[in-house]
């Protein structure tokens, strides 16, 4: 095997909110290898979307080493750190988070764009990928045309611009009718099956089913589940 | 990548129409007032300068009391002048008050010494005749238009000035109120004699109000004027002023130019409450657009990028605030020139300046760009995570 793709090592994070400290992270270790899938679940509070957004470099943990592809995390600079987001991993969030003022194309054009890749360029990858989501005939469509399961499509269209090798997903199907949420499910579990590595955060357990494996998360602290 | 930031700025302002408009309204009227303002200015100094030019021309130095007043004379020793190296000609301006005696009626009228050479280097002192031959010998007396009338007389009559008889050889053309005086009359008033029999009239010492010295074409006026000044001196002569176009103009433009400047920096003051405009605009986009900046930044956009996004949005709404000023503040100058051309008839045009077209727009984007400085900061520093979950 090679090495792995993320590490995780005793990560605490706590917020603080005024005078009293939050605990939402209190010592997790996980490793996940490329192309593996794993599925978080957990009650709301117990910190399951911390743990995606400093898996996903979004944030920094109050202690504890984040490793990334073989590198610590904590000593790259901002900059850096937007770069590997931009081109190593790409983020499924529940509420789809498209720029409204942006077609869906621009949006998925939008990480690329980030990168400094030729317009022309941009323009033929976005394409590409919406057509693989099913949505070649939606492009101009600004996102408050398109349905809920469509803009999670566009979604995660976007998370996959860069090609990258972690698709990290939040509730992705958190807002979206049933038969709707089944589709990007199995986008998702296609796409890994295509080796892209898969994280889910759910409390839904259809969702989970999605991923080889899956953790129970509780209070911050990180529980073996099933598979 | 600068491109795209661009054109992705240029839909996000023009997203929220009404918001960039006010916005840039608030920018055009400062931009328009004070380009108004300065293009005005500038064509007011340049006729003012162009008409001293005309009066005077660049090779003449002017020699006037010291002492500001209305009595104020000087001696001049036109001989020693004339001497100086670099010196073509000098003529004073000598005007008395004479007692005269025409066929219709007598009394005091200004009476101006005539030197045939003044008419040759200083425009405004040219005798326009509407009738007669002018100046031959001497004895022979040119009237104002308005003299003419009060005495009553006529080319070829003979008026008594002091008790001596001149013959009338010229009537010149009435001038209008306010024309250029001899020494604070008007010509219309006045009658003129040769200087050689102004001085048998008022034996005297001989004070003229002042003097026009010409100099020599190829000599250096700068030069000249010291040595007039030094010609001057070594005569006894303190209480005078030597002063040339260069001077006359840069007094009359440093007393604009102060106007202009105060006025332009009141003007500017709007440009600034215009930038504030562009602040509040610009806070409120970052804002509303907090969740937004998380996305961009999760996608992996830089700090530098949204900074970047921002300043381009705010120094966008400033360079069309700008332009539009421009054209406004222009279209204003334009139009107080041709009001001004009626009203007064005078000789005017609104200067543009390429510097001041520039100079507007890199003005008005560095203003849109500063203004949004800060609310392109803290777009760009915001956490990701906080802006992603920012409701």
């Amino acid at each position: 095997m090679s090495q792995p793709l993320l590490q995780l090592e005793g990560v605490t994070k706590v917020y603080r909110m005024g005078q009293v400290e939050v605990p939402a992270l209190r010592g997790v270790d996980l490793t996940l290898d490329p192309g593996a899938s794993l599925a978080i679940m957990g009650p709301s509070g117990s910190g399951k979307s911390t743990l995606l957004h400093i898996a996903g470099l979004l944030d920094r943990p109050t202690s504890g080493r984040v490793i990334w592809a073989g590198e610590d995390s904590s000593s790259l600079s901002p900059a850096r750190l937007a770069e590997l987001r931009g081109r190593h991993i790409g983020f499924v969030f529940q509420t789809f988070n498209l720029i409204p003022t942006l077609s869906a194309l621009e949006n998925v054009e939008l990480p690329l764009l980030f990168q400094g890749e030729r317009r022309g360029q941009r323009r033929r990858r976005a394409a590409e990928l919406l057509s693989l989501v099913g949505l070649a005939d939606r492009k101009g469509h600004r996102p408050g045309q398109l349905s809920g399961g469509e803009r999670q499509r566009v979604a995660i269209a976007r998370a996959l611009a860069s090609d990258p090798e972690l698709l990290l997903a939040d509730e992705p199907t958190g807002n979206l009718d049933s038969a709707s949420g089944r589709e990007i499910l199995e986008v998702l579990r296609d796409l890994n099956r295509r080796g892209k590595a898969l994280v889910l955060v759910t409390h839904d357990a259809e969702a989970a089913a999605v991923a080889t494996r899956v953790l129970r998360m509780r209070d911050g602290r990180l529980l073996e589940g099933t598979g | 990548m600068i491109g795209d930031l661009f054109l992705l700025s240029v839909r996000n302002v023009l997203h929220r129409k009404l918001r960039s408009w006010l916005t840039v309204i608030g920018i055009l009227i400062g931009t328009a007032a004070v380009v108004a303002l300065i293009s005005i200015g500038q064509g007011l100094q340049r006729s003012i300068t162009h008409e001293v030019e005309r009066i005077m021309g660049f090779n003449t130095l002017l020699i006037t009391p010291a002492a500001q007043g209305f009595q104020a004379r000087i001696q001049l020793d036109l001989a020693a002048l004339r001497s100086v190296p670099g010196v073509e000609e000098a003529v004073a301006v000598r005007t008395e008050t004479a007692y005269v005696a025409g066929p219709a009626r007598e009394g005091f009228l200004s009476l101006t010494g005539y030197d045939p050479a003044m008419e040759e280097f200083v425009a405004e002192l040219k005798l326009e005749l509407e009738s007669g031959e002018g100046f031959s010998q001497r004895g022979q007396v040119v009237l104002g238009a308005r003299a003419a009338q009060l005495l009553g007389a006529r080319v070829g009559d003979t008026v008594r000035v002091e008790e001596r008889p001149f013959q009338v050889v010229g009537i010149l053309a009435p001038q209008e109120e306010g024309g250029t005086a001899y020494g604070g009359i008007s010509f219309n008033d006045s009658l003129f004699v040769f200087y050689d029999d102004l001085k048998e009239l008022f034996p005297g010492p001989d004070l003229a109000q002042y003097g026009f010295v010409k100099v020599a074409s190829g000599a250096d006026v700068g030069a000249v004027k010291a040595g007039v000044e030094r010609a001057l001196a070594r005569a006894g002569i303190n209480e005078a002023e030597v002063i040339g176009f260069e001077e006359i103009t840069q007094r009359i433009r440093a007393v604009l130019s102060g106007v202009q400047a105060f006025l332009a920096a009141i003007a500017g003051i709007s440009i600034l409450v215009g930038g504030v405009g562009v602040m509040n605009t610009m806070y409120t986009a970052v804002l509303e657009r907090t969740r937004e900046i998380g996305v961009m930044k999760a996608v992996g956009a830089k700090n530098s990028h949204v900074l970047l996004l921002f300043l381009l949005e705010s120094g966008l709404m400033g360079l069309v605030g700008g332009g539009l000023g421009l054209g406004v503040g222009l279209g204003v100058a334009q139009i107080a020139a041709v009001v001004v051309r009626r009203l007064f008839e005078a000789g005017f045009s609104v200067a543009v300046s390429a510097g001041l077209v520039v100079g507007a727009l890199l003005f008005s984007f560095g203003v849109g760009a500063i203004s949004g400085l800060l609310p392109a900061r803290r777009a760009a520093l915001l956490p990701p995570v906080e802006a992603l979950r920012y409701e």
